[in-house]
């Protein structure tokens, strides 16, 4: 008996031994296919990382986004999650987001609104991953975005900082909705290694965009450069401010402005800017002493910026701080203008709506603008003073030529005035006799009230001629003009006896130019005239004011005398300012007159008739008519 | 008015508004007016008889006021002028009243003023008329002198006795006498005294024009 119970239990004992055996084998079989699922899993995982990266390298950087969005759907369809996006930031600008969701998830918007999620942002800023399973995992401080990820319907999310040479890129993250998941660490590093193949992307993306906006940029600049020396003073203006639109425009800022600061740097007064669609203009004028540390940096030379108010010194820049705080300026980069040392004004861009870095690079583009602008506002600075001086020409021109004028203005002025009171005191007679004659009596009064109009249009031509206003360029018709000069002489023709004839073309092309300066040009030549024919007194007293095209599109305008004509000696010297061969006279009407026709970009020239007498004539350039 | 027709201003100012208003006033105050656009028309018009005065504007084309006047004086018209002007200008003034201009007035101008310096014109004027009658009459008296007779006269004004007359001419006192008589008669005076005086005006005047 005994033995056969040996044998029982031995062979239990082998049965169980080998079903233990089995059992482990089988259990060493199902590791090893679990180790070799994971490790084809993990080389399937490897080789779509690679060939991701691959395409995502040599794609042009307009197919950057949607390669992207490619990669992230392959992901998230291998991976078994719900959602997965990039986030890309934009300096000065919204957060860009790609994103890719399986169907029944919702999908994300275009931008990522950074703010709902300031704790996350934070956590990425530091460089760590943000993983959560649950809600509920989120710590307390991370309330608005707990909020935000269920507004979202996330219910898990994993994280990835972007970053590149110490920069901020972006984040990638996925998401589950449908159920809550976990994140174990070995798909936390696979999946660290896309976020690396990402961010190179991204990086690329960038230099890429950034190396073609410095060509755009270094094109705008010479542009500029060459514009702004070709341009003529009265279109510095128009051209400054288009150039501030442009360059506000390339660096996204909201607002652009060029300030020039007064001589005892106590206020700065905008005289260009240009606004972003939605943002306020800037104010006409600062008080420096507003942002007093600001004004110290730029007396310096030194480039002021901030992407954050913050950013400038809590103590000494405690002013500016408050100033920029009210004027709702978020970042600023501002440049000093300075001309041989001295400080004249500013170059500003700024963002009303965001913060936003002014890198490096940027800043020492804006520099080099800086210095054209500087040339413009020094070169601005002595055109104004010539062009000033130069109505002051322009006012002593006039008021010489009225002298000479007035002799036939008061003739002028006193005939309606006579007539006036002539019918007046006629009719206080008329009254006073028996017979009071009311048709006589509405006559005189109905002369009255033309005589007087016609004494108020010679005072309006006076205040017209003597008036020192600036100067304004408008759209003019050359006929018009010459017409009333001819009228405001034609007293003066009379007495002198001088047979004015005009002699017009019709149809002239328009010019632009200063009215009030031009009449002047042509009553000074006509008046010139005058005196030449009289100082001949023989023959033909006849001044021709005549109107021509001048080549294709531009206007002449000559007055032709019949007096003696002009030494070949004197031709040359004529238009010196303080030459003059009359008795009487400063010199100066020629000259004047030269310049003027000058700053409209004509010429003004004399020359003898064969037939004896002279001509003086200038030309102008005419507007091109739109076709 | 005591004369026959109203008396007669001539105006001349090339300001249409200028001349009708003037031309009310005037014609308001009583004056018989006639105005005229320019000198030239002016000179077209035949020479008015009686006192007449010329209200002329100084700065016109072609023919100023001041040239109008020169042109009366040397043809010995007779009208007064009173000058208006729109330009205060002293040495065109002064030549003018040199000339013999009644006033210089500037636009615009008062009626006092002008009405003033018109009746003084008119005045002139009248005078001037009565003078000229005058010496024309007695013009017309000296030429009815036989030769001889005239120089009788032209002798005898100058204070010489008949007998140094006598001996001037080289006829006798007794023929002097006769004379003397005949021009006594002749020209109407009753005594040396007045034959003087109307000699002296006769001279003056010829010498004046």
């Amino acid at each position: 008996m005994g033995g056969v119970g040996w044998d029982v239990i031995g062979a239990v004992g082998l049965i169980l031994l080998e079903a233990v055996l089995i059992a482990g084998l089988l259990l060493q079989r199902a590791h090893r296919r679990r180790a070799e699922l994971l490790l084809s899993e993990r080389l399937r995982f490897e080789s779509l990382l690679s060939e991701l990266s691959a395409r995502l390298i040599p794609v042009a950087v307009s197919d950057v986004n949607a390669e992207i969005e490619r990669g992230l759907q392959r992901v998230v369809e291998f991976l078994r999650m719900d959602r997965a996006s990039l986030h890309e930031y934009v300096p000065g600008a919204q957060t860009l987001r790609i994103s890719w969701a399986v169907q029944g998830t919702e999908r994300l918007s275009p931008i990522t609104e950074v703010d709902q999620f300031p704790w996350t942002a934070g956590q990425l800023q530091r460089g760590q991953v943000v993983r959560f399973w649950r809600l509920d995992d989120l710590p307390p401080e991370a309330a608005i975005d707990r909020q935000s990820y269920r507004n979202l319907g996330t219910r898990s999310s994993l994280s990835f900082p972007l970053s590149a040479g110490g920069s901020m890129l972006g984040a990638l993250s996925f998401d589950a909705t449908l159920d809550g998941r976990t994140w174990p660490d070995e798909l936390v590093e696979r999946l660290q290694l896309l976020a690396e193949v990402v961010a190179g992307a991204l990086e690329r993306k960038r230099l890429e965009l950034s190396l073609a906006e410095r060509l755009r940029f270094e094109t705008l600049l010479s542009e500029q450069t060459a514009t702004f020396s070709s341009l003529m003073a009265t279109e510095v203006d128009r051209e400054i401010e288009r150039a501030l639109r442009r360059i506000t425009d390339f660096f996204r800022a909201d607002r652009g402005s060029l300030a020039e600061f007064s001589h005892d740097n106590r206020t700065a007064r905008i005289t260009h800017s240009w606004a972003a669609e939605g943002a306020l203009p800037a104010p006409s004028t600062v008080s420096l002493a507003e942002i007093p540390w600001v004004v110290a940096r730029l007396q310096v030379g030194e480039v002021v910026r901030f992407s954050r108010i913050q950013e400038l010194p809590e103590k000494e820049a405690a002013g500016d701080r408050e100033t920029y705080l009210r004027l709702g300026i978020k970042s600023q980069v501002e440049i000093p203008l300075r001309i041989r040392g001295l400080l004249i004004g500013a170059l500003a861009f700024n963002t009303i709506g965001a913060e936003r870095n002014w890198p490096d690079e940027l800043v020492q583009r804006l520099q080099l603008l800086g210095e054209v602008f500087a040339n413009i506002l020094s070169r601005r600075w002595s055109e104004m003073q010539a062009q000033q001086l130069r109505e002051n020409l322009t006012h002593v021109g006039r008021v010489a030529a009225m002298g000479e004028l007035t002799a036939s203005l008061a003739h002028e002025l006193n005939q309606p005035l006579t007539a006036i009171l002539s019918n007046a005191q006629a009719a206080q007679r008329l009254l006073a006799s028996d017979a009071v004659n009311l048709e006589v009596l509405r006559e005189i009064l109905a002369d009255i009230v033309e005589d007087d109009k016609r004494a108020g249009a010679v005072i309006d031509r006076l205040h017209g001629l003597l008036k020192k206003s600036s100067i304004e360029f408008t759209e003019l018709d050359v006929n018009q003009l010459v017409g009333e000069v001819s009228r405001l002489v034609s007293g003066d023709a009379g007495l002198r006896n001088v047979p004015l004839r005009l002699d017009l073309i019709p149809r002239l092309p328009r010019v632009r130019g200063d009215r009030v300066q031009l009449q002047q040009v042509v009553l000074n030549l006509v008046l010139n005239g005058f005196d030449a024919v009289q100082q001949s007194a023989t023959g033909d007293r006849t001044v021709v004011l005549r109107t021509a095209k001048e080549g294709s599109a531009g206007v002449r305008i000559a007055v032709r005398d019949s007096g003696c004509g002009i030494d070949d000696a004197d031709l040359d010297c004529i238009f010196q300012a303080f030459y003059t061969t009359k008795s009487s006279g400063l010199g100066m009407g020629l000259a004047i007159a030269r310049s003027i026709v000058e700053a409209h970009g004509g010429r003004l020239e004399a020359q003898n008739n064969p037939e004896g007498g002279a001509t003086f004539f200038f030309t102008l350039p005419g507007i091109e008519q739109a076709a | 008015m005591i004369a026959p027709a109203a008396p007669s201003v001539f105006l001349v100012d090339d300001d249409q508004s200028v001349r009708k208003s003037l031309v009310r006033l005037l014609t308001a105050a009583g004056y018989d007016v006639e105005a005229f656009a320019s000198a030239r028309e002016f000179l077209a018009r035949p020479q008015p008889t009686g006192a007449s005065c010329l209200v002329l504007d100084v700065r016109m084309p072609r023919l100023s006021g001041l040239e109008l006047q020169e042109t009366l004086v040397t043809t010995g018209h007779r009208s007064s002028i009173v000058f208006i002007t729109g330009y205060r200008d002293v040495r065109a003034s002064v030549s003018a009243i040199k000339a013999g201009a009644i006033d210089f007035l500037v636009k615009p101008v008062n009626d006092q003023e002008l009405l003033g310096a018109i009746e003084r014109a008119l005045t002139k004027a009248h005078q001037a008329e009565r003078q000229h009658a005058r010496v024309t009459e007695i013009r017309n008296r000296i030429k009815t002198l036989t030769p001889r007779e005239e120089e009788v006269f032209a002798l005898v004004v100058t204070g010489m006795l008949n007998k140094q007359i006598a001996s001037e001419l080289g006829v006798t006192e007794k023929m002097v006498k006769v004379h003397r008589g005949r021009v006594m008669q002749k020209m109407r005076a009753r005594s040396l005294a007045e034959l003087v005086r109307l000699a002296d005006e006769a001279a003056v005047i010829a010498a004046k024009s």
